[in-house]
């Protein structure tokens, strides 16, 4: 395992692995971390899994990972790697197996003082509206000819079958839905694991929460995204579910094939992956983009349940409106600027959020002046962050910046240490309502388990790849 | 030695799986995998009443062995089902023919998203054991 004297330190809170470290290394390796985060660093193998990353064919200036990094399988949590067009690779364990994993945002107009004595009603509410729980189905059932439509309309499936509001659409990220989704490439099993998953958020660190806006830290941004001190907003968290996992799978048994035609060896199976402009790069390039449809339309359906319990409890008090929906795991082909040249590349985001800055034509007319909305949840005890996107993300990191605050400890011994009623019960005296389908499941996602998001937040923000605009403290969580 | 030990891993779950031979192997990684989606469930002894066929081939036997696991998982979450048993009708390094035997159940305990490639290698260790270590991305 690589240790901490082989970093070069380029300034305050980026490192480097020079790519003479290894032969095979194309590019060196950046690490995006405050140095009081970087011993924690050394305590698993992200550092090693980066430099694996390094290795990619096509592969361009470095290989990042953010400061809430940790290992995972084949690519680190927390990576971006971004490869050349159209002869780079593409990799599917780049991105994960749950594509489109990513955050939303809903503002209401309610302050905490109103929304107080509600809470227990509210959770309970949410929690009976929302299906959550490992492999739990939902209430809407789709045939394979309806999932068809999902998978290439996305978002706008549910908006068109009465589970989504069309004025959503802008404020997600590629308005919820990637055109190069092609249905024919995704498998029987696949779209069949979809069919009664849409509405749900699934087990693991997925949650929807309820939050109040405790402090803000840059008004005028703030001002223009809607959001004021005390204000009561929702934070949603999930994927593609079943349906993103076998399509992951699906092509990842596909490639481990198809590498050697194209003299391709990576230095883990789980890098397998093809020359993007190959015949099996863009059948997974269109499969993805279909399973991050799903993930959106599965966003936009969860938001039609909350705001239905909403008005169960609030009546006609207006329901909360979509800030943003951000992708973190994801590839896009995306233009960025290398050497003073406009380059097109394939941006894979492995635990990482898309950060556009002001002036990008990918993000709403809206957010032209202040830089995309970026979300970064944080553990159900802390306190979760709301960033906008900025120019020098553009520049240093592919527009991209944290993704949460980075799992430290295993969920064997979270489990092990963690008494789960005691905790439910100590979160509720500090005023958090948790509700779950298991104590095991608040056992592993103890706040404990968890890397510090301040530090987290304070390094992408000095480094500059993001800028902070809010924080967000739980009140009520639902889990899995 | 255990054949089935847990190894720490930040976010997933990582198993060191050990089998007196290939066919001991496989069969010991499906139970590892199976009594992780329901707690302990293939340590009972209880009826199997499902029975389903399954073909592969792979390019080496740790690819193998790993998509057979893949395979496992898919049936499982399509048929709400836990597979403990396995019985071959051909396995070779690159060619699987068996039988899977299992039983519908209420709820998983674990949420297995994949099984990955990660850190998998079989090895043939001067003990005459067949050993390889299985990333659980959940």
């Amino acid at each position: 395992m690589i240790d901490q004297k082989s970093l070069i330190k380029l300034n305050e809170y980026l490192w480097e692995i020079p790519q003479s470290t290894r032969p095979d290394m194309r590019v060196p390796a950046h690490i995006y971390a405050l140095e009081e985060m970087l011993a924690d660093l050394f305590n698993d193998r992200s550092l090693d899994q980066l430099m694996n990353v390094a290795t990619l064919p096509g592969i361009q200036k470095a290989a990042i990972v953010m400061p809430d990094v940790h290992e995972g399988y084949g690519f680190p949590i927390g990576g971006v790697c971004a490869t050349r067009y159209p002869d780079g690779v593409i990799s599917p364990g780049g991105i994960g197996y749950d594509i489109n994993c990513g955050v939303r945002l809903l503002l209401s107009d309610i302050t905490f003082n109103d929304i107080e004595s509600h809470l227990p009603e509210l959770t309970s509410e949410l929690y009976r509206y929302i299906p959550s729980g490992i492999g739990r189905g939902g209430s809407i059932k789709l045939n394979i000819k309806e999932i068809e439509k999902v998978l290439t309309r996305g978002a706008h499936w549910a908006v068109q079958n009465g589970y989504g509001d069309a004025d959503d659409l802008e404020f997600i990220e590629s308005n919820g839905v990637l055109p190069s989704a092609d249905s024919n490439v995704v498998s029987t099993e696949a779209k069949q694991r979809g069919h009664d998953q849409l509405g749900t958020i699934g087990a693991g660190n997925h949650f929807v929460e309820v939050d109040r806006v405790d402090e803000i830290f840059d008004e005028e941004i703030a001002r223009s995204f809607g959001l004021y001190r005390e204000q009561t907003v929702i934070l949603i968290h999930t994927g593609s579910r079943g349906m993103g996992h076998q399509v992951a799978t699906d092509y990842l048994r596909l490639f481990q094939r198809i590498m050697p035609k194209y003299d391709l060896h990576p230095p883990d199976r789980e890098l397998a992956c093809a020359p993007f402009n190959s015949r099996e790069g863009q059948q997974y390039f269109s499969a993805m983009a279909a399973a991050a449809n799903y993930a959106w339309c599965n966003r936009e359906v969860i938001t039609w349940e909350v705001r239905q319990a909403w008005k169960n409890i609030f009546g006609k008090t207006p329901t909360p409106r979509l800030l943003y929906d951000v992708a973190h795991n994801m590839a896009k082909l995306e233009t960025h600027v290398l050497n003073g040249k406009s380059h097109k590349l394939i941006v894979h985001r492995k635990g990482a959020t898309r950060a556009f800055g002001p002036g990008s034509s990918e993000i709403p007319d809206s957010y032209q002046k202040t830089g995309q909305p970026v979300l970064i949840p944080g553990s159900m005890g802390t306190a979760s962050y709301v960033l906008s996107g900025t120019t020098k993300s553009m520049e240093l990191t592919f527009g991209s910046t944290c993704h949460g605050a980075g799992r430290q400890m295993s969920r064997t011994a979270a489990k092990k240490i963690v008494d789960a009623p005691k905790l439910q019960r100590e979160l509720l005296e500090q005023g958090i309502h948790v509700q779950a389908r298991s104590y095991r499941g608040i056992a592993e996602e103890a706040p404990i388990a968890y890397k510090n998001i301040d530090l987290v937040v304070k390094t992408v923000s000095r480094a500059g790849i993001a800028r902070k605009v809010a924080r967000l403290r739980p009140l009520s969580v639902i889990k899995g | 030695m255990d054949a089935i030990e847990y190894i720490p891993h930040t976010a997933d779950i990582r198993l060191k799986v050990t089998g007196s031979s290939p066919k001991d192997l496989f069969e010991t990684a499906l139970t590892g995998m199976s009594n992780l989606m329901r707690n302990h469930y293939c340590d009972k002894k209880r009826e199997l009443p499902l029975d389903i066929k399954i073909k592969l081939d792979a390019p080496d036997f740790t690819t193998l062995l790993i998509d057979f696991l893949s395979e496992v998982l898919t049936l499982s979450n399509l048929h709400q089902a836990i597979y403990c048993r396995v019985y071959f009708e051909q396995l070779s390094d690159h060619i699987l023919d068996a039988r899977l035997f299992g039983a519908h159940v209420r709820k998983f305990d674990e949420d297995i998203k994949a099984v990955t490639y990660h850190e998998a290698n079989i090895t043939h260790s001067p003990t005459g054991e067949f050993e390889t270590m299985i990333v659980f991305d959940i």
